[in-house]
């Protein structure tokens, strides 16, 4: 998963890019699946790897989109920004390792048919409502935000 | 009332406007504004009529109406009601810079958007849980990126609607990361649910909630603007339409801090890791007002100035918040806020009516501003004397209440830099005064037109300065 969302980044053509971002994707849904959590695995699967990427495939192929030309490399923002990423990653090794959580082990489900629509379904709609209220208001704003941008000619 | 319907009725409102917007073929779409001025006043006047959420109701765990929640509400109101005033003369320039096939394109959606917002805002300040203060920072977030690239004719525009928005993701990124690291720790997404676990977990567990709270402080630093998270700032004020940078800098801001008050308290009330997120924040407070005022020294773009003086104003209202944990620092916060925002708009209305006449935001627009029209000059002055903290000021009141807080809470360091920082303050502020009222006025230059409406805001918030900066206690007291 992480070599590939790698690969994301360095592709030099979007295309390639987009295809590495499924399989990253991919990977991602198995790590929810090992976790239990069939449902949103199986949504990770649909939406992200299935429509999410199609939109952008779309998108890449009406920009026409051509193989990005090799760019010269800044030695020193490639540093800065190198360092930045290790002292990040090695903070976050030294937090994960040192974790006592780490050692305890992934409790069993308490049934083996879990219904996870529904409880995500109740979840949802009951305790966060209000969040999920907002969202709505959220989507609004985007979408209109997209067509005030994105038009050629406003009316 | 319930006070959740003051929400409902901004969102209702916000898309009573889209509709009038599609529906009503008027090629003056100013009405807009007025129309949204008049609802979300009505609202502001109803939200002294509520009733505290009861402590059953399904959604009390995300959403709070303390005194806190409350005035920022008002506060929310206010500044958006000032963005639509200022946007009213502003949509001869939006017209220009957005491609429309008709008169009056573009500038309803203009008018209507900075509403949601607000209803953003207000969420975002009564918001007590993780989830609904990403929702809701999410909201007014991801508008702001809409508007700040709005007029997309214009490169200066669309640079910082690029800037803002691959910086804006980045750090959403790192307070998702954030709040789950805390979630993963504590098992609690409610803040005084987590405060009521901490003081019970293991000293093991300090590292992840430390990174974890580590990187909800970038995202948020990212939004209040403190260094070192202040890059974005300059450009994408400078490129954004005014009245956004002004909502910008005021309501992002407020809204920003108000959370961050609400993230960091229980944190810093805690015994264990108290003292180590307060040397920290005390670091960063240090290094934004050195870095605020010191890089508003040579800036020659009045919208580059204010930016930096923003990151400034940040920097003296993060030493309250570093106090959180010994002194009580909300009032002090909230006060400096509330003065922040009738400076602040005092000094871009202006800005706004400057630049649009002569036709550019740099200094040497202002000069000889006090000859040609003497009353937008005095109301300018008026603005940076209390920016700069003058006495008889609000300005000059803010900076006392927070520098009293950082003083019982004894971070002396701290004040001595502020105190350092505030005289720079002086220099970079009366700069445009020396530019309004002592360089000669360029040769073709007339007097600058001013609408009624302007007027009345700008002699409004000049007089409020005045009056709270002698007589402060209608708000001390909003504060309970």
């Amino acid at each position: 998963m992480i070599l590939f969302g790698l690969a994301v980044v360095c592709m030099r053509s979007p295309v390639s890019s987009a295809m590495c971002l499924v399989v990253s994707f991919l990977g991602l849904a198995a790590l929810f699946f090992t976790l239990d959590a069939f449902f949103i695995g199986i949504i990770q699967v649909l939406v992200y790897a299935g429509a999410v990427m199609v939109l952008f495939l779309f998108i890449i192929m009406l920009l026409d989109l051509k193989t990005a030309p090799p760019r010269k490399l800044n030695i020193l923002a490639w540093s800065g920004g190198g360092l930045v990423l290790i002292g990040f990653v090695a903070l976050l090794m030294k937090v994960v390792l040192g974790d006592p959580g780490l050692a305890i082990p992934k409790p069993a489900l308490a049934t083996d048919n879990l219904n996870d629509v529904k409880l995500i379904g109740l979840t949802l709609f009951t305790d966060f409502n209000l969040p999920f209220q907002i969202i709505g208001v959220l989507l609004l704003v985007a979408t209109v935000g997209v067509v005030v941008l994105s038009r050629r000619e406003l009316k | 009332m319930n006070p959740l319907l003051l929400e409902v009725i901004v969102v209702v409102l916000g898309i009573v406007l889209l509709m009038l917007e599609a529906f009503v073929s008027k090629s003056d779409k100013t009405f807009l504004a007025w129309i949204g001025i008049g609802g979300l006043f009505a609202v502001l006047v109803a939200s002294f009529f509520t009733v505290p959420v009861p402590a059953d109701a399904p959604y009390a765990a995300f959403y709070t109406t303390d005194a806190l929640a409350m005035f920022f509400k008002r506060f929310s109101l206010l500044a958006t009601i000032l963005v639509l005033v200022m946007g009213i003369d502003y949509a001869p320039t939006v017209e220009k810079f957005v491609p429309g096939a008709s008169k009056g394109a573009g500038v309803g959606e203009f008018l209507s958007l900075p509403v949601l917002t607000c209803a953003g805002l207000m969420w975002m300040v009564s918001a007590v849980d993780f989830i609904a203060i990403f929702v809701s920072l999410e909201l007014v977030t991801i508008s702001f990126y809409v508007l700040v690239a709005y007029m997309r004719r214009s490169a200066t525009c669309l640079e910082a609607g690029t800037k803002y928005l691959i910086l804006g993701a980045l750090s959403t990124g790192f307070i998702v990361f954030g709040i789950t690291w805390i979630f993963g720790v504590t098992g609690q997404t409610n803040l005084a649910a987590i405060a009521t676990v901490l003081p019970q977990l293991p000293a093991s567990a300090s590292a992840a909630l430390l990174f974890g709270l580590g990187l909800v402080l970038i995202s948020l630093g990212f939004k209040i603007a403190v260094f070192p998270f202040q890059f974005w700032v300059p450009d994408v004020y400078q490129g954004a339409p005014t009245p956004i940078t002004a909502f910008l800098s005021v309501g992002s801001k407020a809204a920003g801090f108000v959370v961050l008050v609400r993230v960091l308290t229980p944190f810093l009330q805690d015994e264990t890791i108290g003292a180590k997120v307060a040397g920290v924040l005390a670091v960063i407070t240090g290094a934004t007002l050195l870095f605020g005022n010191l890089a508003a020294l040579p800036q020659k773009n009045f919208k580059r100035l204010m930016s930096y003086s923003s990151i400034a104003h940040a920097g003296y209202l993060l030493m309250a918040v570093t106090s959180i944990g010994v002194a009580v620092a909300e009032p002090a916060i909230s006060f400096y806020l509330a003065a922040y925002l009738a400076m602040t708009f005092l000094a871009f209305l202006v800005m706004a009516l400057v630049a649009s006449a002569v036709g550019g935001d740099d200094l040497s627009n202002f000069n000889g501003l006090a000859r040609r029209s003497p009353w937008l000059a005095g109301a300018m002055l008026v603005a940076m004397l209390s920016l700069a903290g003058i006495p008889f000021t609000v300005g000059f009141l803010g900076k006392l209440y927070i520098f009293e807080v950082a003083l019982s809470a004894q971070h002396y360091w701290l004040v001595g830099i502020g105190a350092l920082t505030v005289a720079c303050g002086f220099y970079y502020y009366l700069q445009i005064v020396r530019a309004m009222y002592w360089m000669p006025a360029a040769e073709n230059a007339a007097a600058v037109p001013v609408s009624m409406t302007s007027r009345i805001t700008m002699a409004a918030l000049a007089i409020a300065i005045f009056v709270f900066g002698i007589y402060p206690q209608p708000i001390l007291s909003m504060l309970g």
